[in-house]
């Protein structure tokens, strides 16, 4: 039997006593509870998301974008049997496919996918299902079958239109798979939407169809990783505040049982002994914590998730259940990540209890010369961490790559926990210095060289403090600067007041009625069209390029944004309309190291074309590469059918938008989608990048509270030694209320310091945001931008946070009688 | 019952190596109550550790019962101590979070053999009975000092180590608890090792020892 775990009364006695001590100082369990909860809830809540969103696009992966290409019209005219029957005669295995959207009673909408089992390519796993022979007999057969996604089962079952309905959890949500023919009756079409063919099978189209390649559709996962990047680092940051709460905790039940744990191992519990009831407190504590916050998580995720949904739809285009989908993993992965936490946090508390030197028994502690050991040690471990944020700074400053997005993650943790290192140590500097200052002014020359002692206990939750408010400043610096940005640039891309998009055949027509209008200042053509990317050697690259026609009309170019071109604007802009050049986004510039003055090389349908580049534009939130040539050009050629139309009003007093809008209603039947105004595009977009950033922020303010939380806990969890420690000084005639009013301003200063710190940091972490993890995540870089407004806030928040924290304990301190102060005093 | 062979020990100080003990030897016997005196500074709580295995001897040995310390892992280390000694220290290191009957029966319970009866008899007769739900906080300096030596006896030691049990108390409580721990000590037949500064103390004592110079004189009552 091993000595000391086998002895179980000895376990559980010592277990007891040390637990005894939260019994009687419940707030510093609440404190310990607290930070385990909120660190496993915002952490577990953000995984939940994440989650949540990565089963649905492996769904939508396991259906068809990933793995099949499709054949449409260049036109985007829907395909008809007899285009279908001609492919097929002429012996190319492409196979029809009907997609559209189906309405259910209440608000559920379908996507209605109809295929033909028979020439499903065999790769998808959707036609996999379909090898059986009975059930392909089933499933082409009267009553026929149709399989739906399990979130949209219930509703569905009840609706007579549908046929007999089986639930399959590999479908995307909100998708229903059935037969081609049973699709078309429940949309009412009598044609086709695309072709799929297996990729790399060889097709010889016709002109006027084109071939998508299923690797032009970036699959969802690639494209929203950065949105769940950001995400996970938010999580994070909740995470190690959190645990920071849990730390000071710890730190402090641990120096308020030294003597208990000397006198237990005095009265024969041995070391290990001790150990072990430590750690078992502290899983004991860790579950308990866990479980609160994943239950908690959990419901926070499904708060944010219909947001975060609706954002991911409107970013990329992706379908993402809004009801949560976890799988078993991310159960046992937050109580993984939170007892990992909780142990790392508690690691130096079991190390120095197993290193306990029993001697020392009630002697006072060295703390003194410890504290500075600790500080001198903070300040070299810090000093290596901004070393390597500032090299780290200076090799991403310049060209992030994708894959450097984690270097970009660890230069901005290094930076954070750097400075959150040499916090103590400022604070203590400029308080030395203060004090200096104020020999004359004793009550404040004590309550500094007092809030000097008190810093070891409040250097955590002051580190929390400034890692919440800098993150805060930091990401309010980005979304505000992007705001900015992408609303000016809106502004110049959206020049037009209404945007109309005829049909092929009208398009001729619309456009002389347009010209006709005296309010009709110019017309800005634009067309759409896709191209294979070929490498240097003209080999296809698998890549294609999304071209975009537009009209070089003066007003364009007066307004239309570039960042960067070959000699001067009016030059490109000219090279552009006359030459043969083109305007390429950032994103692919960054992507493939291209320059103005480099050369494209494309294959259209007549050739290999090989425009030069002539200037590179921003183009916000567009996850691909894009290039830019006159809407003629792109016609002649690549094919490109007539798009949309850009009407630009002139500035007249009469000009008015709703009735060229009516007319066009009447005497072309346009509406809806074909007319769109100016002021709605704009809205839209607004509204998706408000939605995006509710979620950072909405996760900022909690890290923020936190952050509060944590100074209010420790300032609570020492009110009673605190007490004792003032007593003196209320027995040498400090009345109570000076007590207290030094108190706040102690904690106040403190916090003041701390946001002066956190301001340089916070546009430091501004700067990383946009110029390093933005350029690798998204591909385009955001200017910087610095609001004085949200500086002051930060000063202002740290002070309101500490004051609001400090609160509780004072009225506390207010309302004790004096004659507590007195037994207090005995005390100390 | 304990014996102490050629013990050594010696604080490294600023000012040169310091001979706290240099080379004690002592034989205490079952049963029997010796008392250590000496001045201030003088090694007598060193002494005291030592015997209690809290620390460790540059030289020399200490058994109790036969058994050699030095020789004893730290977890058996822990265990003699749990099971054999009772331990009074002179800042009595009670556990401010556990109530008077808890701390009172504190070492029994980790020994795995608590007591009620002797507990509850412990209390009655150190005085505290009727306190069994108060914390340390709320004792007086003197019910702190018997809780102390009732928490070392509630174990039923056979040795009790006491360092200065009475340095708190005036005269007439200090001899009014010490005729307790005699008694106490003559019904649970335990050994007893008294750290001192008063003859008072040490008079009804068996025997009395004199710490000098880091060596132990035998000295008449
Ligand atoms: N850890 C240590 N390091 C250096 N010197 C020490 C240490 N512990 C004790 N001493 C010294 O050893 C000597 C003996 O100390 P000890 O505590 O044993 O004395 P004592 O006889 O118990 O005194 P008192 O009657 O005042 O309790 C003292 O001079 C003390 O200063
Ligand atoms: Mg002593």
């Amino acid at each position: 039997m091993m000595p000391g775990i086998g002895n179980t009364g000895l376990l559980r006695t010592t277990w007891l006593t040390l637990f005894s001590h939260y019994r009687r100082h419940p707030g510093q369990l609440a404190m310990l509870l607290l930070g385990l909860w909120v660190a496993s809830a915002l952490w577990s809540g953000v995984q939940a998301i994440n989650a949540s969103a990565r089963d649905s696009y492996a769904r939508a992966e396991a259906l068809f974008s990933a793995s099949l290409d499709s054949v449409t019209r260049r036109d985007n005219q829907p395909l008809s049997l007899e285009d279908y029957l001609a492919l097929r005669r002429a012996g190319m295995p492409v196979s029809p496919l009907v997609e559209g959207e189906l309405s259910l009673s209440g608000e559920t909408t379908l996507r209605v996918i109809g295929i033909d089992p028979l020439t499903l390519p065999g790769e998808s796993s959707l036609a996999r299902q379909q090898s059986d022979a009975s059930a392909l007999r089933d499933w082409i057969l009267p009553p026929y079958r149709a399989r739906i996604a399990p979130e949209q089962a219930k509703a569905a079952r009840d609706d007579p239109r549908l046929p007999p309905l089986e639930a399959d959890p590999n479908l995307p949500p909100g998708t229903l798979v059935t037969d081609i023919g049973v699709a078309q009756r429940l949309l009412n079409v009598e044609t086709l939407s695309r072709l799929v063919v297996a990729p790399g099978r060889a097709l010889d189209l016709p002109p006027y169809l084109v071939r998508q390649l299923a690797a032009a559709l970036a699959s969802p996962g690639q494209l929203t990783d950065s949105f769940h990047l950001n995400l996970t680092a938010m999580g994070l940051l909740a995470l190690i505040v959190g645990l920071f709460i849990v730390h000071a905790a710890l730190g402090l039940a641990l120096e308020q049982r030294l003597g208990m744990l000397r006198t237990l191992r005095a009265l024969g519990v041995p070391g290990r002994t001790l150990v072990i009831a430590l750690a078992l407190e502290l899983l004991a504590f860790g579950l308990l914590g866990a479980v609160l916050g994943i239950v908690s998580g959990v419901g926070l995720a499904r708060l944010l998730l219909p947001d975060v949904a609706a954002s991911l739809d409107a970013l990329y285009d992706t379908d993402v259940a809004s009801n949560l989908a976890l799988p078993w993993y991310y159960w046992l992965g937050g109580l993984a990540v939170t007892l990992g936490g909780l142990f790392s946090a508690g690691l130096g508390m079991l190390w120095r209890a197993s290193r306990l030197d029993i001697l020392a028994l009630g002697k006072a502690q060295a703390w003194r010369a410890r504290l500075h050991r600790q500080l001198r040690l903070q300040v070299a471990v810090g000093a290596v961490l901004l070393g390597i944020a500032a090299w780290l700074g200076w090799r991403l400053g310049h060209q992030p790559a994708p894959q450097e997005l984690a270097l970009g993650f660890a230069m901005v943790a290094a930076l954070l926990l750097g400075a959150s290192l040499w916090l103590p140590s400022l604070l203590a500097g400029g308080l030395g210095l203060l004090s200096r200052r104020l020999h004359s002014r004793p009550h404040l020359q004590w309550a500094l060289a007092d809030l000097q002692l008190q810093l070891p206990r409040l250097q955590l939750p002051m580190m929390a403090l400034l890692l919440a408010l800098s993150a805060n400043l930091g990401v309010g610096s980005m979304v505000g600067g992007f705001r900015l940005t992408f609303l000016d640039w809106l502004d110049q891309r959206l020049l037009a007041d209404l945007y109309v998009r005829p049909s092929e055949v009208q398009h001729a027509d619309v456009v002389a009625w347009l010209e006709g209008q005296d309010e009709v200042q110019v017309l800005l053509e634009a067309r759409h069209a896709e191209a294979p990317l070929l490498n240097v050697e003209g080999q296809d690259t698998g890549r294609s390029l999304a071209l975009f026609g537009i009209t070089p009309a003066p007003v364009m170019r007066q307004s239309w944004p570039l960042l960067e071109s070959a000699t001067d604007r009016e030059a490109a802009w000219q090279a552009l309309a006359a030459g043969d050049a083109v305007f390429i986004n950032e994103q692919l510039a960054r992507r493939d190291g291209l320059a103005p003055g480099d050369t494209l090389r494309l294959r259209g349908p007549q050739g290999v074309v090989t425009p030069t580049i002539a200037a590179i534009y921003p183009d916000y939130g567009n996850p691909r590469g894009e290039a830019v040539l006159p809407a003629s050009r792109l016609a002649d050629q690549f094919a490109a059918p007539p798009g949309s139309l850009g009407v630009v009003l002139s500035p007249l007093p009469s000009r008015d938008v709703t009735r060229i809008q009516a007319a066009l209603g009447e005497r072309f039947g346009l509406s809806g989608d074909a007319v769109v105004d100016q002021r709605a595009v704009k809205h839209t977009a607004t509204e998706v990048f408000e939605r995006t950033f509710a979620i950072t922020q909405a996760l900022n303010a909690l890290t923020l509270a936190v952050a509060g939380l944590a100074l209010l806990t420790t300032l609570l969890a020492q009110a009673g030694a605190r007490r004792a420690q003032l007593a003196p000084l209320w027995a040498l005639g400090v009345s109570r209320r000076q007590l207290v009013g030094l108190q706040f301003g102690q904690l106040v200063s403190a916090a003041a310091g701390t946001a002066l710190l956190a301001v340089p940091l916070g546009i430091g972490l501004a700067w990383a945001l946009v110029s390093v993890i933005n350029v690798a995540a998204f591909g385009w870089r955001l200017p910087l931008h610095v609001f004085p407004g949200q500086v002051a806030m930060t000063i202002v928040l740290a002070v309101v946070v500490a004051g609001l924290a400090a609160l509780l304990p004072a009225w506390r301190l207010w309302r004790v009688p004096p004659r507590q102060l007195l037994q207090e005093f005995a005390a100390a | 019952m304990l014996q102490l062979i050629n013990l050594t020990k010696t604080y490294p100080t600023p000012q040169g190596p310091l001979h706290v003990l240099d080379g004690i030897d002592l034989h205490l016997a079952p049963g029997e109550s010796l008392a250590l005196m000496g001045e201030s500074g003088s090694g007598k709580s060193t002494l005291l550790h030592l015997a209690a295995g809290l620390d460790t001897p540059d030289r020399g040995d200490v058994l109790l019962e036969g058994q050699s310390i030095a020789a004893l892992s730290e977890p058996r280390r822990a265990e003699l101590r749990r099971q054999r000694l009772g331990l009074v220290f002179q800042q009595f290191h009670l556990v401010p979070s556990l109530s008077v009957a808890d701390n009172l029966t504190l070492q029994a319970r980790l020994a795995g053999r608590e007591d009620v009866d002797w507990a509850q008899h412990l209390l009655a007769r150190l005085g505290l009975a009727g306190l069994n739900d108060r914390y340390p906080e709320q004792l007086s300096g003197g019910q702190q000092q018997r809780l102390a030596i009732g928490r070392a006896l509630a174990a039923r030691p056979r040795l009790l180590l006491a360092d200065e049990p009475t340095g708190n108390l005036d005269e007439a409580a200090a001899d009014q608890v010490l005729d307790l721990l005699r008694e106490l000590i003559e019904e649970s037949g335990c050994a007893l090792l008294l750290v001192t500064h008063s003859v008072r103390v040490a008079g009804p004592l068996d025997r009395c020892l004199h710490l000098q110079r880091g060596r132990l004189a035998e000295a008449g009552p």
